[in-house]
């Protein structure tokens, strides 16, 4: 006989949902009551950001363009866009990966009514979403066209139309996309190089379309607002299907020169589309949910066999051979980790070149050495700050580091000279890229073998005071918060921490050596940078000072600091 | 072989004192068990000894080293098995023995030889090139027991080590330990199983609020043995005549009800339900009499 749907375990397993999510009643210290304050303040202040640009934005467009109903157009996509990536993110996390399915199974609750729960909580982390991307954009067109009540209940009622597009795309996308990640799960080497050439691709895609773009607008000596681009905005606009119907119902008959009969086709459109999509999604997900989590498709239930023969390591060999393994067999850490570092040339050939472009063209040549330390240092940052979840990672089998008969200094030492290893392959290569780049004559000389030279040894010296800093922070206060699968759930908040610091080296080194290439400093009568040269020497200097403090900061005191670690 | 000699440990940010002035010395060759109630210090104290946590006071010495001051050479002389059987789980089961092998320096002549041996004992060859997360809470219990011992530890140190093992492995175990120990060394482990150790250790040590209360001797001594329960039930202050008897009773007797026919069972449940509807009181006993 087949069991009824219980309405009380539904709200019980969503609120169970909720909770694991956003924390439970339970008091907090005060500490964590004003770091919670702050983080809320630095969260409102970013958004407060997001929203003038906004104002800035629909001002150019609708005030001084009128580009009304093609600024509409744009502003849906983008939302939509925004909503249905996070949405995939989110329905594969909660409804396949998120490791409580077998625990939930335990309960006296069918897998409809997990599977009916945990759709409700996507469905509500998808309004809020939505909610929060859409509102700003409707609220300040509306101000700034001065509209009348009707365009808000209009907008009311778009946005909530416009939850469920992306929430559908994301159910039917959930299951292919687990599908495919536990195809290639256990493919470590194959997924890396799938990473990087994504990783590569959309980047190159991108930085080619951005330069595209600005090279278009200088070459053309056309603004972004002049009657060519217009034209092209309102060709897109009229072309860009399903964004349009949209645009169209919240632009209304009067303004938008629609007649009745098109925005009733528009919403019969919308209407078609959502039904189709929400259909798809529902024999979808109801015919693959329970059989995915029964077969234990969860990606933690998929392991690989491997034959190996016993072989022999030093101890450091081995300690080196067993965290490459760990990072390596993690989806998410490759990702963080290797394919960053494989892909950091890269990113820093595109940005540079697009920098040294525009910066030649505006200020001078001068300009590119600076700005070469500051974008080779900001990518550089990005990978160390993977050391300062190294203690983290270790999670539930921490106490192993402790047993074991080698010293902690030791293991931090194999840590070290793994991250620094990857972080200097990564500084090499991103100085040969620029070196061939921007050192030739074909590019005129912007850089000097000096420069490339001098880049190398300042860069590289950042990248061990970083990881000393990063490995540091995390013997300071590990989180060794897991999930299921022994991976660390959330970038803790050393990662935020070295983020802040590299980048803060990476703003200070590229300001100094652009600003002081063109301005000599002195004091008094006395010159005492007043070339490129004299840069790298400062820069070197305070460099080898900030790497020797590092050392010591993370070495003095370690076994004593190590063993008070208590998971 | 295993020295502790007034052992103290404060957690921090916490008034109570896990462990107190606790001193045992442990000698080649016996079995040792730890005794205690959940909370008790058990694994405060285990987990001092092995490295994982710092003291406030005290000395620890592992066949001679001090814990402090020669940590490497300490642990060298040490397998632990943990009760949690955390282990790298993206590793296979043979990664992790090297890894472990490697980190005590054992030949590969050695590893592989006792590799080979612990498999079969184990009955773990079938997973032993599998993912760790691939296994099951027993098969992990057994990877970690391997690992441990793939050096010949002169003192093995086990957390509650028959949780979550099948009977043939706990025998395994049993038959292991005594075969370490034949060979001069020693086992030290925490447990529940009373009966265990009993039958299993020559001393045994009862903890309580983290003091040491009791240590004595098991083996040749059959008024210990006897009387294992009683004292235990005493020390950590949960001593009840009734319960005792009863406990002591459940350990000699058979203990599953007798069937009730489907029959009355019904009858049973209805008469239950027409009590709940009728405000009566229910049936004091359903599931027949013990004998």
């Amino acid at each position: 006989m087949k069991d009824s749907l219980s309405w009380a375990s539904i709200k019980s397993l969503l609120r169970l949902e909720l909770r694991a999510r956003f924390g439970s009643k339970v008091e907090i210290s005060t500490k964590d009551k004003i770091m919670k304050g702050v983080n809320i303040v630095f969260t409102l202040a970013i958004y407060a950001v997001l929203v003038t640009g906004i104002y800035f934005l629909t001002d150019m467009f609708v005030k001084r363009s009128s580009l009304r109903f093609e600024f509409l157009v744009l502003a849906t996509l983008f939302t939509m866009s925004v909503s249905t990536l996070v949405a995939i993110g989110n329905v594969v996390k909660n409804l396949y990966m998120s490791g409580d399915n077998e625990l939930l199974l335990r309960f006296p609750v069918s897998g409809t009514e997990i599977l009916i729960a945990k759709s409700l909580y996507c469905f509500i982390h998808n309004v809020i979403i939505n909610a929060m991307l859409t509102l700003p954009f409707y609220i300040i067109f509306g101000i700034v066209t001065s509209a009348g009540a009707g365009f808000y209940f209009a907008s009311l009622g778009i946005m909530i139309l416009g939850v469920f597009v992306p929430y559908f795309i994301a159910n039917l996308l959930a299951i292919p996309v687990m599908f495919v990640v536990n195809l290639v799960k256990n493919q470590f080497l194959l997924v890396l190089i799938f990473l990087i050439a994504a990783l590569c691709g959309g980047f190159i895609l991108y930085m080619t379309a951005l330069t595209g773009i600005l090279e278009y607008l200088s070459s053309e000596r056309v603004g972004l607002f002049s009657a060519e681009m217009i034209a092209r905005y309102q060709a897109f606009a009229h072309a860009a299907y399903p964004f349009k119907w949209y645009a169209m119902l919240l632009n209304g008959k009067i303004a938008g020169g629609f007649g009745a009969q098109d925005l009733g086709l528009a919403f019969l459109y919308i209407f078609l589309m959502t039904g189709v999509l929400g259909i798809g999604a529902y024999f979808v997900t109801t015919r693959t949910y329970y059989k995915t989590i029964l077969k234990g498709i969860e990606t933690e239930k998929v392991s690989f066999h491997k034959k190996l023969p016993n072989v022999c390591r030093s101890v450091f060999g081995t300690l080196v051979h067993r965290e490459f393994y760990l990072i390596l067999r993690s989806f998410n850490y490759s990702f963080q980790y290797l394919a960053m570092a494989v892909a950091a040339p890269v990113m820093v050939y595109f940005c540079n070149n697009l920098a040294a472009t525009m910066g030649k063209n505006t200020v001078g040549a001068a300009i590119v050495p600076g700005l070469t330390l500051l974008v080779i240092t900001i990518f550089v940052t990005i990978i160390v700050s993977f050391a300062s979840t190294s203690i983290s990672r270790e999670g539930n089998a921490f106490y192993h580091t402790k047993i074991i008969p080698v010293s902690f200094t030791h293991q931090i030492l194999v840590k070290l000279f793994l991250y620094a290893l990857v972080g200097t392959c990564s500084v090499v290569l991103c100085c040969i890229v620029v070196g061939a780049a921007f050192a030739t004559e074909k590019a005129g000389r912007l850089l000097t073998p000096l420069d490339v030279g001098c880049i190398f040894c300042i860069t590289e010296m950042a990248v061990l005071s970083l990881t000393c800093l990063s490995i540091w922070a995390d013997v300071k206060s590990p989180t060794f918060n897991v999930s299921g699968d022994g991976e660390l759930v959330a970038a803790n908040k050393n990662v935020a921490l070295s983020l802040l610091v590299g980048i803060v080296l990476a703003v200070v080194y590229g300001v100094f050596s652009m600003v002081f290439n063109f301005v000599p400093l002195q004091i008094g009568e006395t010159v005492l940078i007043d070339s490129m040269s004299d840069i790298y020497i400062a820069l070197s200097v305070v460099t080898v000072l900030i790497l020797i403090a590092s050392v010591c900061t993370l070495f003095i005191n370690l076994d004593k600091r190590y063993l008070k670690i208590t998971p | 072989m295993l020295t502790i000699k007034n052992l103290k440990k404060v957690y921090p940010k916490s008034d109570r004192v896990a462990v107190d002035d606790i001193s045992i010395e442990l000698r080649p060759g016996e079995i040792f068990g730890f005794l205690g109630q959940n909370g008790a210090g058990k694994s405060t104290t285990i987990k001092c000894l092995t490295g994982i946590l710092p003291f406030d006071g005290g000395t620890i010495e592992i066949c001679g080293y001090d814990i402090q001051k020669e940590p490497i050479k300490a642990k060298m002389n040490m397998g632990y098995v943990p009760d949690n059987h955390s282990v790298y789980e993206k590793l296979t089961g043979r990664e992790y023995v090297n890894y472990v092998a490697d980190l005590y320096r054992v030949s590969k002549q050695d590893r592989t030889e006792r590799l080979e041996r612990y498999l079969d004992l184990f009955k773990l060859r079938f997973a032993i090139d599998k993912q760790i997360k691939s296994y099951s809470h027993g098969m992990k219990q057994k990877i970690c027991i391997i690992a441990a011992l793939i050096h010949e530890p002169r003192l093995w140190v086990l957390d509650e080590p028959m949780m979550g093992l099948d009977p043939q492995s706990t025998a395994e175990i049993i038959a292991y330990m005594k075969e370490h120990c034949a060979k001069g060394n020693t086992v030290f482990f925490s447990s529940h199983n009373l009966d265990l150790v009993k039958r299993l250790c020559h001393r045994v040590a009862i903890i309580n609020d983290g003091h040491l209360i009791d240590c004595f001797d098991l083996a040749g001594n059959e008024e210990n043995k006897a009387n294992l329960e009683e004292r235990f039930f005493k020390i950590t202050g949960t001593y009840e005549k009734r319960l005792f008897e009863d406990y002591i009773a459940q350990e000699q007797a058979e203990m599953r009800p007798v069937l009730v026919e489907d029959d009355d069972a019904e009858a049973a449940n209805s008469s239950e339900t027409g009590a709940e509807q009728t405000g009566d009181a229910p049936k004091a006993d359903m599931g027949g009499e013990r004998k």
